[in-house]
């Protein structure tokens, strides 16, 4: 490294950076641009025609921003839908569900990468080979061992099978991260006087949090998200979709996306170096 | 303390492989019960010729297989899966690498463009389909306004009411949706290209070009290649956002294998046919994955 790499703070610029002619510079803020309005159009779009009223939505030409706001597609919204029980529902199943794969995903990831145990490791490929299948296949049958147990239309009974769908991914990355965290650091730990569970928590869980989280983010978005399985086994989850009216329906798109961008936006950081270190390492 | 400074004696270290055992338990149950029991039945399911509602029928053997081999609407049906799968991987590995690249160029107001550009990934299918309804519409969509009003088109375009164009309105919207998830596999990978390399390719005086084709893209390729193969998985098998698009139509213009999966199953209540058909695509799949992992390997050699 010589000076001339050193930024004007101090700090090392990073070398990634190419010195670009400034028409070169000019091109990329362009392209950045491009890219960026393209990507929020459509989320733009979605925000000003919920609060444009009915006519102005069906009306052409469209009108960009709203010639009159109103936040009465909202207020419509919750009066002629169970809107407010839907988001209840989604809310309770998608933390459910994500909270117990990242306990159990933690929990066997440890297991399996600090021992070795061959049955788990083929249950563990095996579960990753089904998800070449269409999950379409796998909902007759689990359609079936939901009734069969008495368990239709239950919210406990979808946040289980969620969880059984979202383990075999949330296990793939977190045991590329427990692998990466050196066994000397619990051994250490534990000849100091901890126990294996006390070094787990205190050692080994801390090192692989950002890991923790950004299967959090994708399991809390896959299952928030998912519609098949849920409009299936749910007989009241399906309704949203008859919601009268476009304007009504931008209006519930807003207030859907809602809690996954409050997430992501928290922890947008920690997703991207998360999915550097653990998945997808190479 | 000179007396703890050992490892801890051996009993209690085969306690612990009980522990992580029983740790390993419920997780195992769960992938058993809800995963590989319904994998396992729908295969004995696909020598069936079953009713959805009576579950009862004769055992046909390969009959199953043999129909979906001689049927024109499957054989259409994986070829437009082809055509999804190819178009929307490849525009989306493409896009993802150059977003990927802009975001790492260390430009002004990066942050922002950063956290607004991966943001798609995390609206729900159903959202993304509504919305996209909506600026598709024929008449009243802004697409077709913003397309007509600049010159670019002539006249409005069906988007999603017309066969010929639903499937590729589909792409572009998945693109939309999913290329973040590529962004995200690649920006995170652009962090760790060893510095060194980039230093001696300033020394040598490497052209831009050259670093990305002899640096930056050996690189990336191991992660672009498993990127690649997740989403043609999940691309492969996705049915929310297409269903809620299109539903299959117009004319099963949209209608991939998983939608006729779903057709089979639901509308003919043919449970065997629908087993054997989301089988055959599982197998194909296996092949893509495999060339995918073997193309990974070679990557990973070449890199070291």
């Amino acid at each position: 490294m010589q000076d001339e790499a050193a930024a004007p703070g101090g700090r090392l610029r990073p070398a990634s950076q190419l010195r670009l002619p400034p028409a070169g510079r000019l091109a990329t803020y362009a392209l950045l641009v491009v890219v960026v309005v393209l990507t929020a159009l459509p989320l733009v779009w979605m925000l000003l025609s919920s609060v444009k009223p009915d006519t102005e939505n069906a009306a052409y030409p469209p009108t960009f921003l709203p010639r009159q706001y109103t936040l009465e597609n909202y207020q419509v919204l919750f009066r002629v839908s169970d809107f407010g029980s839907y988001l209840r529902n989604s809310a309770i199943l998608a933390s459910t569900s994500t909270l117990a794969t990242l306990i159990l995903a933690t929990l066997t990831a440890y297991s399996m990468t600090r021992f070795s145990f061959p049955i788990l490791r083929r249950l563990g490929e095996l579960s990753l080979f089904v998800y070449m299948i269409p999950p379409i296949l796998l909902l007759v049958p689990t359609a079936r061992i939901v009734v069969g147990l008495g368990l239709a239309d239950s919210l406990l009974a979808v946040a289980v099978v969620y969880t059984a769908h979202l383990l075999p991914f949330g296990l793939w990355i977190l045991r590329s991260y427990f692998l990466g965290i050196p066994v000397e650091l619990e051994q250490a730990a534990m000849v100091d006087g901890c126990t294996r569970f006390g070094a787990f928590w205190r050692v080994v869980l801390p090192q692989a949090t950002p890991g923790i989280i950004s299967t959090g983010i994708f399991t809390f978005n896959a299952s928030w998200s998912e519609y098949l399985f849920g409009a299936t086994l749910l007989t009241s989850g399906d309704k949203m979709t008859l919601s009268p009216g476009l304007s009504l329906l931008m209006a519930a798109s807003v207030l859907v996306t809602l809690p996954v961008v409050v997430l992501f936006g928290i922890a947008q950081k920690q997703l991207v170096s998360g999915w550097g270190e653990g998945a997808i390492k190479g | 303390m000179s007396a703890r400074a050992a490892l801890p004696p051996a009993r209690s270290r085969s306690d612990d492989r009980a522990v992580a055992f029983t740790f390993a338990l419920p997780t195992a149950l769960l992938l058993l019960a809800l995963t590989i029991y319904p994998f396992l039945q729908a295969t004995l399911d696909s020598m069936f010729k079953l009713n959805l509602s009576t579950r009862a029928g004769p055992f046909v053997g390969a009959d199953n297989y043999l129909v979906l081999a001689g049927a024109p609407d499957v054989h259409a049906a994986l070829w437009r899966t082809l055509e999804w799968v190819v178009a929307n991987v490849a525009i989306q590995t493409v896009l993802g690498l150059v977003i990927a690249l802009l975001l790492n160029a260390q430009l002004r107001g990066q942050t922002i463009a950063r956290a607004l550009v991966l943001f798609p990934y995390m609206v729900p299918a159903i959202v993304v389909a509504l919305v996209f309804r909506f600026m598709f519409n024929d008449i009243t969509g802004i697409v077709n306004y913003l397309l007509v009003s600049s010159g670019l088109l002539r006249r409005p375009v069906a988007w999603l009411s017309s066969p010929d164009s639903a499937l590729w309105a589909a792409v572009a919207v998945n693109c939309w949706k999913y290329t973040p998830f590529m962004v995200i596999v690649f920006l995170a990978r652009l962090q760790t290209v060893p510095l060194e390399l980039y230093d001696a390719a300033r020394i040598d005086g490497a052209s831009a070009w050259a670093v990305f084709r002899y640096i930056t893209f050996p690189w990336l390729r191991p992660v672009l290649l498993i990127a690649m193969l997740l989403r043609t998985i999940w691309t492969a098998n996705d049915f929310d956002l297409l269903y809620l698009l299109a539903f299959g139509g117009p004319l099963s213009s949209t209608t991939t294998v998983p939608l006729l999966i779903r057709a089979l199953a639901f509308g003919k209540q043919d449970i065997g046919m629908a087993s054997a058909l989301a089988l055959c695509a599982g197998a194909f799949l296996c092949m893509a994955a495999f060339v995918y992992l073997r193309l990974y390997q070679r990557s990973e050699r070449q890199l070291q």
